[in-house]
């Protein structure tokens, strides 16, 4: 701002005991330069050449090392999109301070390898259409963004409450892989916890003043079976030969609703989605790419 | 028994200022035959137990949301007033997923229009709120609802939209500066910024915001509904479903007010103008050809013959204002708002209408009476050592001191910001180390 730095000066020039620096305090200054220095080294653990892209999700480091489906919806859902499209990556345990955007997945990918240029989860799908020339699948069918926002809103909704608001299912789920792996202090972890609790609260409450539980396990039944009715009799959604980014989302919630891994206290979600077959069924079929 | 359908207000010639009130609306007065239903302008939600309008009253059962209105309803009329009962499996599928998509995508564009742009929300939401809330309830229902609007599209990043934010935002910029000790602060002049000066600058890149914002929400819906005269119409004499009531909620809250700013009505006529005429015709359908106004719905005589059975809100009581002004006193005062918590758990608990089993009863219920215990006993175990202090101060003289030498003390108080430094002098630190282990030593025991 150029008129602020002219103003500066001249305010020294009228009033001089005021804003010039004392010079006992400007001698001391000057014994302590301002240096920066040059930035840390990677650490060791880092491989020096990266042959692979790397897609950073929420793992632990065995299954990511055996490519396993990530335990975030979000996650999963980059993860199973760059694998049906069919993009070589590795994963890579991570947590969202990892992440320039402050939040997870992001990828790294191996070319330029020496520009340190990341791809947040918003930017991935263009990069993957740029990498392997696939579809847009939102152009294709106007019921994309429609059918989407099933899964965006009422699932997710009925999702957040399960995971982290039912407390029995938060203490062996969310607690386990979220709070648990990020530190050993018990002060440390109830803080946490609790933040991600008031998180999903504040969350729920933005679109209504008081949680309804029935209603959101209510909207969330009537979410999957009008995803049931779209999926129908065929093998992927829209009648696509391919699995494609609306596979990946639906199969980044069924999965995880279903899976007998993540050690549900109370899976009401599981129960209403055990209703439709042709979901279960889906939910199957895409398993066999992990 | 006549139901009840609780909504807010009318404001902008429609029956609402609320998108899903008006799709309660509309459901209602296509679904349910004349002389069974009352609209009530209450615009208080605390008349219904969840806090939530629209709601709907039948003798004692309150039902709130539209969604669950609906439900209400066909269970009610044994299937009869349900408008979707002829739809097959796809249209069912598309019904329940249209909805959601007009429920989220619409809100926030409701959302941006009339609240989060500052002038529409000062010139015309907010004075339209004036006319129809009464006296406590126009000072403090806006700004929650305005509040609650800014947090639900924050993530949009279309906060300058809002000029109020806009000037937050200016000011901890300018006090950064100050703090950079690079100007002194009474040297900077302040920037004025005019409404028009603000919105030019940023008006580029809103506007390409917007334009992609309203064109994810209209196109598809555009292409649904195609030639048909309904979203889910199959032949030509189809009546609504509730697919189109909610979809006229939040279409003609985007259509019909007339804003200071009308980028949402510019958008929705340039963008799917087949939309728009569906939604003036839907509008007409189930609201009435006249646009209504604010006195029909407090004065049914004086409005002329419209679909909507509007019968008069009981005129707020003394004691529903004393409970309203103490209400937001309590939740704004930390120790009351978790006792009130409380009390809300357990009687959430042991209401007969919670669906929960006898044990889980119990548990909540001790859980709300512990979390209570818990609170009573460090307000006493405060109140005690506070009482345990005094008593000390008076024991070793302390006070007394302050009575006998008041003139003194109020000669020194000109020189003292604190008054109590000024009491206490030196010599007497041993002595406050000592209290502090007695006061320690007494809230156990007086708890």
């Amino acid at each position: 701002m150029p008129p602020q730095a002219t103003e500066g000066p001249q305010t020294d020039g009228n009033t001089p005991s005021f804003f010039r620096i004392p010079p006992p305090i400007k001698q001391l200054f000057d014994r302590f330069p301002l240096t920066t220095y040059p930035a840390n080294d990677l650490p060791e653990r880092v491989p020096s050449g990266r042959a692979d892209n790397q897609l950073f999700v929420f793992s632990d480091a065995a299954s990511a090392r055996r490519g396993r489906p990530s335990f975030n919806p979000q996650c999963l859902k980059w993860q199973a999109y760059l694998k049906f499209v069919g993009i070589d990556f590795e994963i890579t345990p991570s947590n969202n301070h990892a992440s320039p955007t402050g939040a997870l997945p992001f990828l790294l990918p191996a070319f330029p390898t020496e520009a340190a240029v990341t791809i947040p989860s918003h930017k991935l799908q263009k990069w993957a259409i740029e990498q392997v020339h696939c579809e847009e699948e939102q152009q294709l069918n106007l019921r994309f963004d429609v059918y989407a926002s099933l899964l965006d809103h009422r699932i997710r909704n009925a999702w957040l409450y399960m995971l982290y608001l039912d407390d029995a299912n938060f203490k062996a789920v969310a607690q386990r892989l979220y709070v648990n792996p990020s530190t050993t202090s018990s002060l440390v972890r109830a803080a946490l916890g609790f933040q991600l609790q008031q998180a999903a609260r504040d969350e729920l409450l933005k679109s209504s003043p008081y949680i309804d539980v029935a209603a959101l396990e209510g909207d969330a039944g009537n979410a999957f079976e009008a995803l049931s009715t779209l999926l129908a009799e065929d093998e992927h959604f829209f009648g696509r030969p391919n699995p494609g980014l609306f596979d990946a989302i639906v199969f980044s919630y069924t999965h995880l609703i279903l899976d007998e891994g993540m050690g549900w206290k109370h899976n009401r979600l599981a129960q209403l989605l055990r209703q439709h077959k042709n979901l279960v069924q889906h939910r199957e079929r895409l398993l066999r790419f992990f | 028994m006549v139901l009840q359908l609780h909504v807010w207000g009318p404001a902008f010639t429609l029956p609402s200022i609320e998108a899903q009130c008006l799709a309660a609306i509309a459901y209602c007065s296509v679904a349910l035959p004349k002389g069974s239903w009352e609209l009530v302008a209450t615009s208080d939600p605390s008349v219904s137990p969840t806090g939530e309008l629209p709601a709907l009253q039948d003798g004692s059962t309150w039902v709130s949301r539209f969604r669950n209105i609906v439900d209400y309803l066909r269970q009610y009329s044994n299937g009869e007033w349900d408008l979707d009962r002829r739809l097959d499996e796809t249209a069912r599928a598309d019904s329940i997923a249209f909805s959601s998509f007009v429920e989220s995508r619409g809100q926030i564009l409701i959302d941006l229009s009339l609240y989060v742009s500052s002038q529409n929300y000062y010139g015309n939401t907010s004075p339209a709120y004036g006319n129809l809330l009464q006296w406590p309830n126009q000072w403090i229902l806006p700004p929650k609802l305005h509040g609650a609007a800014k947090t639900r599209t924050e993530h949009l990043g279309l906060s300058s939209l809002d000029l109020q934010a806009m000037e937050e935002q200016r000011q901890r910029e300018h006090s950064a500066a100050v703090a950079a000790g690079r100007v002194p602060k009474n040297l900077i002049a302040r920037p004025r910024d005019t409404v028009s000066k603000l919105l030019g600058r940023t008006a580029q890149h809103n506007h390409f915001r917007l334009e992609a914002l309203t064109g994810e929400f209209f196109e598809p819906l555009e292409a649904m509904l195609g030639q048909k005269a309904y979203f889910l119409a199959a032949k030509e004499d189809d009546t609504p479903s509730s697919l189109d009531c909610i979809a006229l909620g939040y279409l003609s809250l985007a259509l019909v007010p007339e804003l200071t700013f009308p980028w949402l009505r510019d958008a929705m006529r340039n963008k799917s103008p087949r939309l728009a005429a569906y939604t003036e015709h839907v509008r007409r359908r189930c609201f009435g050809q006249a646009p209504v106004e604010v006195a029909h719905a407090f004065s049914p005589e004086s409005a002329p013959s419209s679909p909507l059975p509007w019968r008069t809100p009981s005129r707020i009581s003394v004691a529903a204002v004393g409970s309203t002004l103490l209400d937001s006193l309590a939740e704004s005062t930390p120790l009351l708002r978790r006792l009130r918590r409380y009390n809300g758990l357990k009687a959430g608990a042991q209401s007969p209408d919670a669906d929960l089993s006898g044990l889980e009863r119990n548990v909540v219920s001790q859980a709300a009476d512990a979390g209570k215990n818990d609170l009573y006993a460090s307000v006493a175990a405060v109140v005690g050592g506070v009482a345990l202090l005094v008593g000390y101060m008076f024991h070793i003289g302390m006070i007394s001191t302050v009575a006998a030498g008041q003139k003194e003390y109020e000669e020194e108080q000109e020189e003292e910001e604190d008054e109590e430094e000024g009491i206490v002098d030196a010599g007497t630190a041993a002595d406050f180390l000592n209290m502090g282990g007695l006061g320690d030593l007494g809230i156990p025991g007086s708890s």
